[in-house]
């Protein structure tokens, strides 16, 4: 792994278990400085828990934690002033306003950009003067949010922050994101939506089961799964079954459909050309499909991290 | 009103395990005091004797209800404990409609219930009936324990009805605050206000001309005269009234959004003000309207005791077997009266320092203390900001307390030093209440979980110990591990201070030991 600065995160092997329960199994995750993140796995997958070790809630059971040069559970304190976090399901104090939570939680952490704040007001559209307790679950959402982007915290961590969010707010959520990330800022981006991890993400990492499954760019996660072909040749297609990476194969006549490791894509394309190929379609696949295949109960893969 | 039928039988399901609590507490009032009273009065010679000792005590009659009361035994009960059955009674119906009208609209769990084959209206029909069904069996427990403990058919009828009564009229005066009002603490509010003033009202009237009396639901009760008069009109005022309220809350219900309410709330701070800028300050923040209604309470408690103190030496007199119930005795009558009165405050001050000790775990399992922690908040800070309010909260509830009781009595007595006097008393317990706090923090830091659990049978050990350490005869090492027996009784002792230093310190041990546990532990549900 090569990193051109200092990872703003970094786990090894990370464990942790409440009682009987393994919520973390020797996770791994690196989070280079000034890149967004995607922090990806199905629910009950350890993402939360993980992000509760990096603040210094949970003691660790084992394995090595790493965050902006310090130690989680020792120097949470001084490191807290350098980050900023919305968790995934915010029940704020229901007596009190928006507005005076987002102050609040800003002071605690050490000061805010009051212009970015009442900027943020405006574009989330948020009535900073009403209870929280009679805010719906998106406006909830929104004033822990707020009070993350307004700060100037080098390291955001978002746990599911958009959830609740209507397409509007969420596009919102993205240009705020984008414009953190321009500022050379760290984000870990916990998150379901696709859309959104593949317009905000410089690199995602997969994790199942509380380790971690997949890691790097999305163009090298999509390296590592099959492109589905249709390919119809001159000659009748024989001899692709014994190509290795090939699967599901189907032959009529002239007519093949198969699916390849991506990897072994060239070799199924030099077997092809001299059968004389008189059409082909390829599909790529889906980020859906690449996700399905970690996150289903099929392929229980090993850790297989590349980059 | 389509499915009110199968509301009711879910509402009735909901309110399974707290609805019996408040039947049982209302009932347990009646019997006590029937059984007291016919104990300690039952003889005419006793009943008249207490007539001249109550008749000329302003304060007594303020706290209880008119002196016409004192006319028969069965009167006399009514007179010790209607208007506390009625206070329970009411507030017992405040919070079943609340709970299932305007706080399901606000949760939202309302919603759910009404997108099913669920009338506009059966959610109110059935809170409605609900409280009517709790209010009939209130009605006939009453009846059944004051027949049960020997007094006349009639008067304990009567006497049930009327509690009855005034329960449906505050269930009826809370569905219409329920449609007023958007949030449901709002609603609560306004009808407990009303609840107080008809009590304030009725003291009013009872020490004067009686007339104000006749604004008050509780007045109405009472001016039934149950066992005296045996008057039932007054109970016609009740449905009245009932059945308007009801009527308003169902016309307003037809009128408005799902959700909505008459009132706007008024909109908040759009900007923290300069000083919520700690931890600590939003503790208060967040505590201050709890701290608020316990110290008001416990201080109320001060001047219903303090009223009676100058009395106590005369009712002695004339009636030496609760002389027993003091520890000095019959001499220094008032003092040991004082000493008793203000132990029993500080065991309520001990659980009003539990329920905001509590708060730390409540804030835990919330997520809301996670909220705080991941900002740059030590966990020492944020504990201290939360027990700062539990600990200086106590101190507030002790101060209003000897207040309290150093007001009423210092005028009975025309004595104005009774003041500082009993605000002094009060605070000697302060070690001792602080050590109940201490003790939460400890299962605080270590089990948390059980904290809850735990600290509150802290606080009922002590209380078993403080009130029936002899009646039980425990033996020395069971009172030994109560802090309050090691509390000098004063004003009946001297004040001794080492036993209170050795409380505070070991209380301030326990918090550094709790403080010990909360930092290498996992912060979360």
């Amino acid at each position: 792994m090569t990193m051109s600065t200092e990872a703003a995160i970094s786990i090894t092997a990370l464990r942790k278990s409440f009682g009987a329960t393994t919520a973390l199994d020797g996770l791994d995750l690196q989070v280079a400085a000034g890149e967004v993140h995607g922090f990806l796995g199905p629910n009950g997958s350890g993402k939360t828990t993980t992000i509760r070790v990096l603040l210094g809630l949970l003691l660790p059971d084992g394995g090595e934690v790493r965050m902006l040069g310090g130690d989680p559970w020792r120097d949470a304190v001084a490191l807290h002033r350098r980050l900023t976090y919305v968790p995934g399901d915010v029940t704020p104090w229901p007596g009190i306003t928006g507005g005076e939570v987002i102050d609040l939680l800003a002071r605690l952490r050490g000061g805010l950009n009051r212009r970015r704040r009442d900027e943020l007001l405006e574009q989330f559209d948020l009535d900073p003067r009403k209870k929280t307790r009679t805010y719906s679950k998106g406006n909830r959402q929104k004033v822990a949010l707020i009070a993350a982007l307004a700060s100037d915290a080098e390291l955001l961590l978002l746990d599911e922050p958009t959830a609740g969010l209507d397409p509007l707010m969420e596009s919102v959520f993205q240009r705020c994101v984008l414009q953190v990330k321009r500022q050379g800022r760290t984000v870990l981006l916990s998150s379901h939506i696709l859309a959104e991890v593949e317009a905000l993400c410089d690199r995602v990492s997969i994790i199942r089961l509380g380790r971690t499954v997949e890691s790097g760019t999305l163009a090298e996660l999509r390296h590592l799964t099959r492109t589905s072909i249709a390919v119809e040749t001159a000659e009748p297609p024989h001899g692709i079954d014994a190509l290795p990476g090939v699967y599901d194969l189907v032959v009529e006549d002239h007519h093949a459909r198969f699916d390849v490791d991506t990897a072994q894509l060239d070799a199924v394309v030099r077997r092809l050309a001299p059968l004389g190929v008189r059409s082909m379609t390829s599909t790529p696949p889906t980020l859906e499909e690449l996700f399905l295949r970690h996150y289903g109960d099929r392929q229980a893969a090993g850790p297989t991290v590349t980059s | 009103m389509t499915g009110t039928l199968p509301l009711l039988r879910f509402l009735l399901r909901r309110e399974r395990i707290a609805l019996p609590w408040w039947l049982l507490g209302a009932t347990l009032l009646v019997l006590v005091q029937s059984g007291q009273s016919q104990s300690l009065y039952g003889s005419p010679e006793a009943l008249a004797k207490l007539r001249q000792t109550i008749g000329g005590n302003t304060a007594a009659i303020a706290m209880n209800g008119p002196t016409r009361l004192l006319d028969s035994i069965g009167g006399e009960v009514v007179f010790e404990v209607f208007a506390f059955v009625a206070v329970v009674v009411a507030l017992m119906n405040m919070f079943l409609v609340g709970r299932h009208t305007r706080a399901d609209e606000e949760s939202g769990r309302g919603e759910l219930i009404r997108s099913a084959r669920v009338g506009r209206h059966a959610p109110l029909a059935a809170a409605l009936a609900l409280a009517g069904l709790a209010d009939l069996t209130v009605g006939v427990l009453v009846f059944a324990v004051t027949t049960g403990t020997g007094l006349p058919v009639a008067g304990s009828a009567l006497f049930g009805a009327a509690i009855a009564g005034i329960g449906l009229a505050f269930a009826a005066l809370t569905a219409v605050a329920a449609q007023v009002f958007e949030n449901t603490r709002a609603a609560y509010g306004v009808v407990a206000l009303v609840l107080g003033a008809a009590y304030v009202l009725r003291a009013a009237g009872d020490v004067g001309d009686g007339s104000l009396s006749w604004a008050s639901p509780i007045g109405w009760g009472q001016r039934t005269f149950p066992y005296v008069g045996d008057r039932w009109w007054p109970l016609l005022l009740m449905l009245g009234v009932s059945v308007l309220l009801g009527a308003a809350a169902v016309v307003l219900l037809g009128g408005r959004d799902f959700g909505a309410g008459l009132v706007r709330p008024r909109p908040g701070r759009a900007a923290a003000s300069t000083w919520l800028r700690s931890t600590c300050a939003l503790a208060w923040r967040l505590q201050r309207g709890a701290l608020a209604g316990w110290a008001a309470g416990i201080g109320l408690l001060g001047v219903a005791y303090g009223s009676i103190g100058d009395s106590i030496e005369q009712y002695v007199r004339d009636n030496p077997q609760i002389a027993e119930f003091f520890p000095g005795g019959a001499a220094d009558i008032v003092d040991a009266y004082l000493s008793l009165t203000v132990g029993l405050s500080a065991l309520l001050t001990a659980a009003y320092g539990v329920t905001s000790a509590l708060r730390v775990r409540a804030e835990e399992t919330s997520g809301r203390a996670e909220a705080v922690l991941a900002t740059a908040t030590s966990r020492l800070t944020w504990l201290a900001g939360q027990l700062s309010v539990a600990l200086a909260g106590s101190a507030v509830a002790l101060v209003a307390f000897g207040l309290g009781e150093g007001l009423a009595y210092g005028m009975t007595v025309s004595d104005a030093g009774q003041v500082p006097r009993l605000i002094g008393v009060a605070l000697a317990y302060l070690p001792a209440v602080w050590s109940i706090i201490a003790v939460t923090v400890l299962f605080l830091g270590w089990v948390p979980r059980a904290a809850a659990a735990l600290a509150w049978a802290v606080v009922a050990y002590c209380t078993v110990v403080a009130l029936f350490a002899d009646s039980f005869d425990l033996p020395g090492w069971a009172r030994w591990a109560s802090p309050f027996a090691h509390v000098p009784r004063v004003p009946l002792d001297d004040l001794a201070v080492p036993p209170l230093l050795v409380i505070g310190l070991s209380a301030a041990a326990l918090v550094v030991a709790g403080y010990a546990g909360l930092r290498r532990r996992d912060i979360g549900p």
